[in-house]
């Protein structure tokens, strides 16, 4: 039974650092940046890849004892472009916005790596509980990051985070210049080499 | 026969999910559909609401066909503003090349089609930080009772100052003149068109 | 003439203009993965126009001839992505029995393809831009294909001189390319508006 609940502690604190799917994974890089410009966005798709995440971890999990190993593929990307469907659905019934700001990226959550890889490597191999847990805590290592990105990028484009000014611009009377690079696609490569970078050397201060 | 039982055998899990997948599909789908409707009308309805907020009701017209800037015939939408039976104003969705894809605008008009009331971009794709500017109040007020004739894009002016003259947002050169130039396209066939059947009159 | 012009531009603006690499970010993962040798990334960029012309053709056939006739939209992703797989393993058995030689230099990435996102978003986005003539859809994909080649064989070309640079240890590896990734983006910036 604790053996039981360390391995469920342990595997929801794998995703949050040790194993966080964007910064020591390298996972699903489309998402982190074409949506990380703002918060809002960034927050929205977190979500769906949570939902989506823990919805194709449950099924898969249920059925792993009658998978065929060669129909395996074939029948994550079923489950996934199913509850991708239906990500895609809700979002535009109740976030119209979000749905036309995020646009492609939406059905892009079928070839995210993170899923099909968690699908593969967590949810055909244990029970119920931990494939539910190691879901939750890889959506939300990933949310997480992505909002992280997202708050630098929104801050120095636009002085603003989450649509509420940090920085009062010069437009606006204030002192701040906004840096509009940040908020285009070169901001989103630079923040995550960087982001990378920073978590390489806190790493190496804790190894050493 | 051997065959067939292997085949079964291997694959009766996929079909009875992808059977069990649609069932879930077509579900959420048939309990969603009427919002995602609902909210796809609702985005031209809200943008012209923000527009004319005395209007309560917006009625689409007949379509006007015009020549495109690549003198091509397309039709464009229009519609009635109405309240309490009056009409208010008009509205027309207008389209054209901007700096990096198409721009969509939706254009409110006074009920004689004398002056601007304002625009709204619907849908464009132009560089954020810079072009995607033309949707700041800094730009789109200066339409806000400019009057329906030509209208010139110039780099230096007074944007406070609402004529027939547009101040460019700098670093926008580009985006700026093509909203001008679909407003100018759209607007002007439209007025002639327009007085021609009679749907506002001469004054 | 004119639909000459047409085609001509569209092949352009998605090759160099919204090039989906580096300015939509799709197909991150093997441009940063694959990208370490100039003749492993063109191999690659060549599978990917290989199935990406495919793919985005039949995708565009079955989402205008069956899909919005039957009014099945809903499914739409999930036809794409059966699409994308079924394209990739009949690709895979077509080259492996006609050309052996082929095949093996293609190797580990014709079933890698299938998750890359360059192609299920190009499927998209020829649906999101409403592209209604089958011969722009056909353009459109075989123009994404190049642009990908293209993009991660510059990428490649600049890894391969990378090695002989001395990176700081904490931007080793990933960081340093992304980075590098970024300029390029920033260079390829230029190219906006050139399409009008």
């Amino acid at each position: 039974m604790s053996s039981n609940e360390n391995k469920v502690s342990s595997t929801l604190l794998a995703g949050l650092w040790k194993e966080n799917p964007v910064f020591r994974l390298l996972l699903g890089m489309c998402p982190v940046l074409a949506v990380t410009a703002a918060c809002k966005p960034a927050l929205t798709m977190g979500f769906c890849v949570i939902f989506v995440l823990v919805c194709s971890n449950i099924v898969v999990s249920l059925m792993r004892n009658l998978l065929k190993p060669h129909l395996r593929i074939l029948m994550f990307t079923l489950t996934i472009a199913t509850f991708v469907t239906i990500a895609d659905l809700l979002l535009k019934a109740f976030q119209p916005e979000m749905s036309t700001a995020l646009g492609p990226y939406v059905p892009l959550i079928i070839v995210n790596c993170i899923i099909i890889g968690r699908a593969e490597a967590c949810a055909s191999k244990n029970d119920l509980l931990i494939s539910i847990v190691d879901a939750i805590s890889m959506g939300t290592g990933f949310t997480i990051t992505l909002c992280v990105l997202a708050a630098v990028r929104e801050l120095l484009s636009t002085g603003k985070i989450f649509e509420l000014t940090v920085l009062p611009t010069v437009e606006a009377g204030g002192w701040f210049v906004p840096w509009t690079a940040m908020m285009l696609p070169v901001g989103a490569f630079v923040t995550l080499g960087l982001g990378l970078a920073i978590v390489n050397v806190i790493c190496k201060k804790k190894q050493a | 026969m051997l065959k067939i039982k292997y085949f079964v055998q291997q694959s009766w899990l996929l079909v009875v999910s992808a059977f069990m997948f649609g069932l879930l599909i077509a579900v959420t789908n048939a309990a969603l559909i009427d919002r995602i409707n609902a909210n796809n009308a609702n985005k031209v309805t809200d943008k012209l609401k923000s527009l004319i907020p005395d209007a309560d009701e917006f009625s689409k017209q007949e379509s006007i066909t015009i020549k495109s800037q690549q003198q091509s015939n397309v039709d464009v939408e229009i519609y009635k503003a109405v309240s309490d039976g009056q009409c208010q104003g008009w509205a027309f969705k207008a389209f054209g090349a901007g700096f990096a894809d198409k721009i969509t605008l939706i254009v409110v008009v006074d009920k004689s089609f004398e002056k601007i009331v304002g625009f709204s971009v619907l849908a464009s794709n132009e560089t954020p930080g810079f072009g995607d500017r033309i949707s700041n109040s800094f730009y789109r007020d200066q339409f806000a009772g400019a009057p329906t004739e030509k209208l010139n894009l110039v780099k230096v002016g007074d944007a406070d100052e609402i004529d027939s003259d547009i101040v460019a947002i700098s670093g926008a050169t580009v985006s700026s003149q093509a909203v001008v130039d679909i407003i100018n396209n759209t607007m002007l066939q439209l007025k002639i068109k327009m007085l021609e059947k009679g749907m506002i009159q001469d004054e | 003439m004119e639909t000459v012009t047409t085609l001509l531009l569209a092949f352009i603006s998605i090759v160099i203009v919204n090039n989906l690499v580096l300015t939509k970010f799709l197909g991150i993962c093997p441009y940063l993965g694959v990208s370490g040798r100039i003749d492993m990334a063109f191999g690659m960029g060549m599978a990917v126009t290989f199935v990406v012309t495919i793919s985005g053709t039949l995708t565009w056939m079955i989402d205008n001839w069956i899909l919005m006739p039957l009014g099945l939209e809903v499914t739409r992703y999930i036809c794409f992505i059966l699409v994308i797989a079924g394209a990739v393993q009949l690709v895979e058995m077509y080259l492996r029995k006609f050309f052996p030689m082929l095949y093996e230099s293609f190797g580990i990435f014709l079933p890698l393809i299938t998750t890359n996102c360059a192609i299920l978003g190009l499927c998209l986005f020829i649906n999101l831009w409403g592209i209604d003539s089958l011969v722009e859809a056909v353009v459109l994909s075989f123009g994404a294909g190049v642009g990908f080649t293209m993009a991660i064989c510059i990428m490649a070309g600049i890894r391969e001189k990378l090695k002989f640079v001395d990176v700081p240890d904490c931007f080793a590896g990933a960081p340093i390319t992304l980075i590098t990734a970024g300029i390029l983006t920033l260079a390829f910036m230029g190219f906006a508006g050139m399409i009008k």
